[in-house]
């Protein structure tokens, strides 16, 4: 009998032994992505997790970030404005303006190159940069680390969400990039619009959107799509409403500010910017990288007929010796009507977006 | 009985000790077939053509090419598939067309589309897997919407067709080729791969002189400088297609 307990024993024990160990550490977080989108390349070195987004959520809206504890990234990145700046320039800590229009922060997770000119690829390395700009937040660093690492509370969610009571730059980084991978807009009326033309099938909600789409919005999207019309299609493409490039669209025949020309150093990159989403576009006015165009009307109107030529347009301007795509007064109509359906104001309202309390 | 009741223990004891014994690494996988390469190098007469850079047409036109790319897809040799799909983009990913892991042995020739097959070519293009040059975050300006589908070919450039002092080029080169009726096929025999250390590598040319002046095939670029496979663009079209595939050819 001794035996037959020993062995029970025994048995237990290796059955025991073969289990893997339990790791505790910060809770996986799955993100949401549409059946229409693409996968989102997520950094081996920075996996979602729970703790990490909330603690990137909240650092977002820490004007301790800024050197005067005046500014957070939220102020010129705003969730009812797309999270961009509805000012021409986004104004620094100095009173100092910056010369380009802030970016809008949509489904930045599946984009390849960050700021306008694409100086920085990640976004982890997008995020290190304002805080240290003289002409935005104005700090170092060093000393948001200081002012982070006196707050108990950051200790207790940097040690959640990085398994580490060292606070840096590097984790603080990472926790932003986190949030802002989750600042996916899918829900506008264009996603069913995309997914009726692409044979998905439509949930009752969005059966009961379709039928609100309106012939002009149908026309307006074929317009968006002609090439014998507003030919959009060429950079703003797919279910992010873009194309990862760098063009130029004829602002201006010669260049004040080279773009990615400056990162390159290439002069066949001169005058070329970031090709933006298109998506809450009603939300993120002003337009264009230096934010010269306040109403989406002035934008359609550039295109149409106020097209510059210069030594690297993009080729894809087809009509730039013309002035444009010469749209009349009720295409442009119609294309403005389309560009309303990129609106998601799930998106912009949405609560996991906002200011933690 | 004793006996048996300790050899019994022991051999428990040996089943536990086994068991709690540190996981043993896992075999290794088989030795792998190798790495193949296929690189594409763009070529303007004997040289090689580098993006923005001057070339002189056989008319006299001075040309710049912006942009160059290409999709091949099923690349095989009978049931031996080399890849599903490569992309090659000059500006962005350089001369490599794609790699792969296979035995170079079995492709001494092969065959690919060049294009995309119409039985995938109207898919979702996020459904592609995330690593697939056909996803859409891959394909990138590669994939249109009004089509929808794959841009097989594209060639951007700008051209001087003004024969004057002056070097302005006076018109954007834009050829899209990508409609179902455009998709051709690509046969390379005898090939040859070249040992680089470790990987096989075959090198193809894609000669652009050739590109515009395929024989009596040639893209006059004062008159023929847009093409998006679109109506009424039917002959130009087939004509970049069918001269960007004769431009290609082993190195």
């Amino acid at each position: 009998m001794r035996y037959l307990i020993l062995s029970i024993g025994l048995l237990f024990i290796a059955l025991g032994c073969k289990k893997d160990k339990v790791f505790s550490g910060p809770t996986p977080y799955e993100l949401d992505i549409p059946s229409h989108f693409p996968t989102m390349i997520i950094p081996d070195d920075n996996p979602m997790t729970v703790e990490g987004v909330e603690l990137g959520r909240r650092l977002f809206y820490d004007k301790r970030l800024s050197g005067d504890n005046s500014q957070a990234c939220a102020t010129c990145h705003l969730p009812s404005a797309g999270f961009s700046d509805p000012e021409q320039f986004s104004t620094g800590i100095d009173g100092i303006q910056g010369d380009r229009n802030s970016m809008a922060l949509i489904n930045l997770g599946w984009n390849t190159s960050f700021f306008w000119d694409g100086r920085s690829k990640t976004l982890e390395e997008q995020i290190i940069e304002p805080v240290v700009n003289p002409i935005e937040m104005h700090e170092e660093w060093k000393d948001v680390i200081d002012k982070l690492s006196g707050d108990q509370r950051y200790q207790e969610m940097f040690g959640q969400a990085f398994m580490t009571k060292t606070i840096d730059s590097l984790n603080a980084a990472k926790a932003m990039a986190q949030f802002i991978r989750t600042l996916i807009s899918s829900d506008s009326k264009f996603d069913v619009m995309y997914r009726y033309e692409y044979n998905f099938e439509l949930s009752p909600e969005e059966e009961a959107i379709y039928q609100t789409i309106t012939p002009s919005e149908w026309a307006g999207y074929d317009l968006f799509k002609s090439l014998n019309g507003a030919d959009c299609f060429h950079c703003h493409n797919g279910p992010l409403m873009q194309v990862h490039k760098f063009s130029n669209n004829g602002l201006d025949a010669t260049f004040t500010d080279l773009g990615r020309g400056l990162v390159t150093g290439n002069p066949n990159d001169n005058g070329k910017f970031k090709v933006p989403t298109l998506r809450n576009i009603a939300y993120t006015a002003p337009y264009m990288h230096d934010g010269r165009f306040q109403t989406l009307d002035e934008v359609i109107d550039h295109y149409s007929f106020g097209v510059v030529m210069s030594p690297t347009i993009d080729p894809n301007m087809e009509f730039a010796s013309q002035g444009g795509v010469q749209l009349d007064a009720f295409e442009r109509d119609l294309l403005k009507q389309f560009l309303m359906t990129l609106t998601d104001d799930n998106f912009v309202n949405n609560p996991n977006f906002q200011e933690p309390q | 009985m004793v006996n048996v009741r300790n050899i019994s223990l022991l051999a428990l004891a040996a089943v536990v000790l086994i068991s709690c014994k540190k996981k043993e690494e896992e075999p290794c996988d088989p030795v792998p077939e190798g790495q193949l390469k296929v690189s594409v190098q763009p070529m303007y007469g004997a040289q090689n053509l580098y993006l923005d850079s001057t070339y002189t047409t056989t008319e006299g036109y001075d040309v710049q090419f912006t942009s160059i790319k290409f999709y091949m897809e099923n690349a095989r040799n009978g049931s031996s598939q080399l890849i599903d799909a490569g992309l090659f983009d000059y500006g962005e990913r350089g001369t490599l067309l794609f790699e792969s892991e296979g035995a170079h042995e079995n492709f001494t020739s092969f065959n690919a589309n060049l294009g995309v097959h119409e039985s995938i070519n109207h898919n979702d293009p996020a459904a592609f897997p995330s690593e697939s040059v056909l996803n859409i975050q891959n394909s990138n300006d590669m994939y249109w919407g009004w089509n929808p589908g794959f841009i097989f070919v594209k060639v951007e450039a700008r051209v001087d067709t003004i024969q004057d002092a002056n070097a302005l080029f006076d018109h954007n080169v834009v050829f899209h080729i990508g409609k179902d009726e455009n998709f051709k096929t690509l046969t390379f025999s005898d090939i040859n791969w070249t040992d680089i250390g470790g990987a096989h590598e075959f090198q193809l040319k894609l000669e652009m002189d050739k590109f515009l002046q395929n024989g009596s095939s040639v893209i006059d670029l004062k008159n023929e400088f847009t093409s998006h496979s679109g109506a009424g663009q039917e002959v130009l079209s087939d004509k970049v297609i069918s001269n960007f595939r004769d431009a290609l050819s082993p190195l």
